[in-house]
């Protein structure tokens, strides 16, 4: 795909509708995350666009990743994660004492069109390998690849069809981000409904703290 | 969800299809709505929890599929039973969040059955059985089954210590595995003692709200009614609390005292509201928990269903999407009743019919123009001889009134005593 076309794609991505927080969330450290799931391994595109393993993007650090697509228009849907990831971001920057801690995976189930350049083009100036807080874009070669680390993180995924039966470009799927711990274990599960950045960061802050105290 | 600009690689998007494509299942207001592809259209069968009856068929708690869908040929008619072997007092299900996974459960045994109901709809399969609750737990009789990203919770009646009403709330993640148990308030909150029970639960994410309602144990569940309601110290063993929960933190922060037994858990599915009813089995009342204005929580009684000194037992209730309408199903009387709830605070029951001798589960469609209802409320405490309907039966409501469209004779088909529904449907009805 030609570059123009790939910026393009970013540039079309929709603005996100976000779900109503109204409460106060628990302060950090005060409520236990507790193991949910290993998360699972298998083969990627890396950031760099060489093969790696996906356990290298989800240990050493507390892992944010969200599986996506890139031509995703669902406004609670991909468009929904990356903004609240973006949020985030800004969020974690902000305090220096979080630096070095975390990241960000942002992993296509659609490895037929989400090309390694694909991918970059969606991350736009969020794909880093910055030490502070990386942001990586990842994709796999192929559907044999991508299915045991779908299955792993119990994604589902549809591809919808017409009125005649015929399989359209449209993949329907619910939106799930989960919160990995430095051990690679699934803390916190997170769908549209339960996007809340303030509190996100504060399950973030809550297994950073776990980790300080374990040392 | 969405859609692609460029529709080129046909061939891709078929391989694609064929390796992810899968049923997708239709729903209802009573399921947790943290669920994907929340379907509001037609729904093309209803799965039915049955419980196994002595000298009824195999005996053995059954989910007996029935045909919801007016098209087909099969239309009103049980199109598959699956058999889990044995009874352990079959009661409640629950969707897992992908909705491929229908979780059941045994209020007796324990047992939570798995059953794959997205690969095929029509044919439901057990694909695992969950039997170490009360092991890990020390929680016992598993009944509702409420969906998390990646986790069920599963909220239970009882304990393994004594039987008694004390018990848990037990968190899955949705390949079997428990993740994590947290008992049931018994200190003391803002005045009001916990009384440990359990019976339904509920979440409110804009809030990180958890609400949960008080039953009794299976010293009582598993009692002849009879002997049971002779039994005064038995009947001082009813929850009279609901309990509201910080839901991240998983702990209670209020109680409160809501006499009789408060039963199933419904909040408002207008994302405009904030509130959530319930209905008292003992005392035949109509709650509404709503926020006090003062950041927290109050509950409130706000009407009686039937004729509470006729004790008409409330055992289901189930919300109109919208919020504006609440079905209640009373159980000794037989009788369907509808309530008005464009005034939360006041709702008014507007619409009664008899539906059968004795009737509890009610669920209705989406779009609410179809409400089933089925009979029995646990093995011990359904009636006897003639009176013992069992039964699932289609309504149409058209706003004034319930009109059977056709009635599945459980005891007739030889099936047992009808429980719990889900719906489910074959492709996308939004």
């Amino acid at each position: 795909m030609a570059a123009g076309a790939l910026a393009h794609r970013a540039e079309q991505r929709p603005a996100a509708v976000r779900p109503v927080m109204d409460y106060a969330p628990p302060p950090a450290g005060s409520y236990a995350l507790h193991v949910i799931q290993y998360a699972p391994d298998g083969d990627v595109v890396g950031h760099d666009g060489k093969g790696h393993r996906l356990a290298e993007y989800t240990r050493g650090r507390v892992t944010l990743l969200s599986l996506i697509y890139t031509y995703c228009t669902e406004p609670t849907g991909c468009a929904l994660a990356y903004e609240t990831t973006v949020e985030l971001r800004e969020r974690i920057l902000a305090d220096q004492r979080l630096h070095g801690r975390a990241r960000f995976v942002s992993l296509s189930f659609d490895p037929l069109n989400d090309t390694h350049e694909a991918m970059q083009a969606y991350g736009g100036a969020q794909a880093n390998a910055d030490a502070a807080l990386p942001w990586h874009f990842l994709t796999t070669h192929s559907l044999r690849q991508l299915q045991p680390i779908l299955e792993g993180f119990g994604q589902d995924i549809e591809v919808e069809r017409d009125a005649l039966g015929r399989p359209t470009r449209t993949i329907s799927h619910m939106l799930k981000l989960f919160l990995i711990d430095r051990q690679g274990r699934v803390r916190e599960i997170y769908s549209t409904d339960f996007l809340h950045p303030e509190a996100m960061l504060n399950d973030i802050r809550t297994l950073l703290m776990e980790e300080d105290a374990r040392r | 969800m969405r859609q692609h600009p460029n529709l080129r690689k046909s061939a891709v998007a078929a391989a694609l299809a064929l390796a992810f494509c899968g049923a997708v299942l239709a729903d209802e207001t009573c399921n947790s709505p943290y669920t994907t592809r929340l379907i509001k259209g037609q729904e093309d069968f209803v799965h039915v929890w049955t419980l196994g009856a002595e000298g009824v068929g195999d005996g053995s708690d059954k989910l007996v599929t029935v045909d919801a869908n007016p098209k087909s040929k099969s239309y009103g008619k049980v199109v598959h039973t699956l058999s889990v072997g044995g009874r352990g007092e079959a009661h409640h299900m629950g969707f897992t969040d992908d909705r491929k996974h229908l979780w059941a459960g045994g209020l007796d045994n324990s047992k939570i059955h798995v059953f794959d109901v997205g690969s095929n709809p029509a044919k439901p399969k057990l694909v695992k059985t969950i039997d170490d609750l009360a092991k890990k737990t020390g929680f016992v009789g598993p009944h509702t089954f409420y969906a998390m990203p990646g986790r069920m919770m599963v909220q239970a009646l009882s304990n393994s210590k004594d039987h008694g009403g004390a018990t848990g709330i037990a968190i899955y993640n949705n390949k079997g595995e428990l993740v994590a148990k947290h008992a049931m308030p018994t200190g003391e909150i803002g005045g009001v003692k916990g009384d440990g029970y359990g019976y339904d639960l509920a979440i409110n994410p804009r809030k990180n709200v958890l609400l949960t309602s008080s039953f009794t144990g299976w010293n009582n569940y598993m009692m002849d009614m009879g002997k049971m309601v002779k039994d005064g110290e038995a009947m001082k063993r009813f929850g009279a609390t609901m309990a509201v929960w910080d839901l991240k933190a998983m702990k209670p922060k209020q109680i409160f005292s809501v006499p009789g037994s408060p039963l199933e858990i419904r909040w408002s599915l207008n994302p405009k509201d904030n509130w959530a009813v319930t209905a008292t089995a003992l005392t035949s009342k109509n709650w509404l928990i709503k926020p006090d204005g003062k950041g927290g929580w109050m509950a409130k009684d706000v009407a009686t269903i039937g004729d509470p000194s006729k004790i008409p037992l409330p055992v289901d209730i189930s919300i109109a999407a919208n919020g504006k309408g609440l079905w209640v199903n009373t159980f000794m009387d037989g009788m369907t009743r509808y309530f008005d709830l464009s005034n939360p605070e006041a709702p008014k029951e507007i619409y009664t019919k008899k539906t059968g001798k004795q009737v509890n589960m009610i669920s209705q469609s989406w779009d609410g123009k179809r409400v089933y209802i089925t009979s029995s409320l646990l093995a011990n405490w359904d009636k006897k001889g003639e009176d013992n309907e069992q039964f699932l039966a289609l309504y149409h409501w058209n706003g004034k009134e319930l009109q059977e469209q056709w009635r599945v004779d459980f005891n007739k088909e030889k099936l047992g005593r009808a429980h719990h529904m889900k719906f489910s449907a074959k492709g996308k009805q939004t």
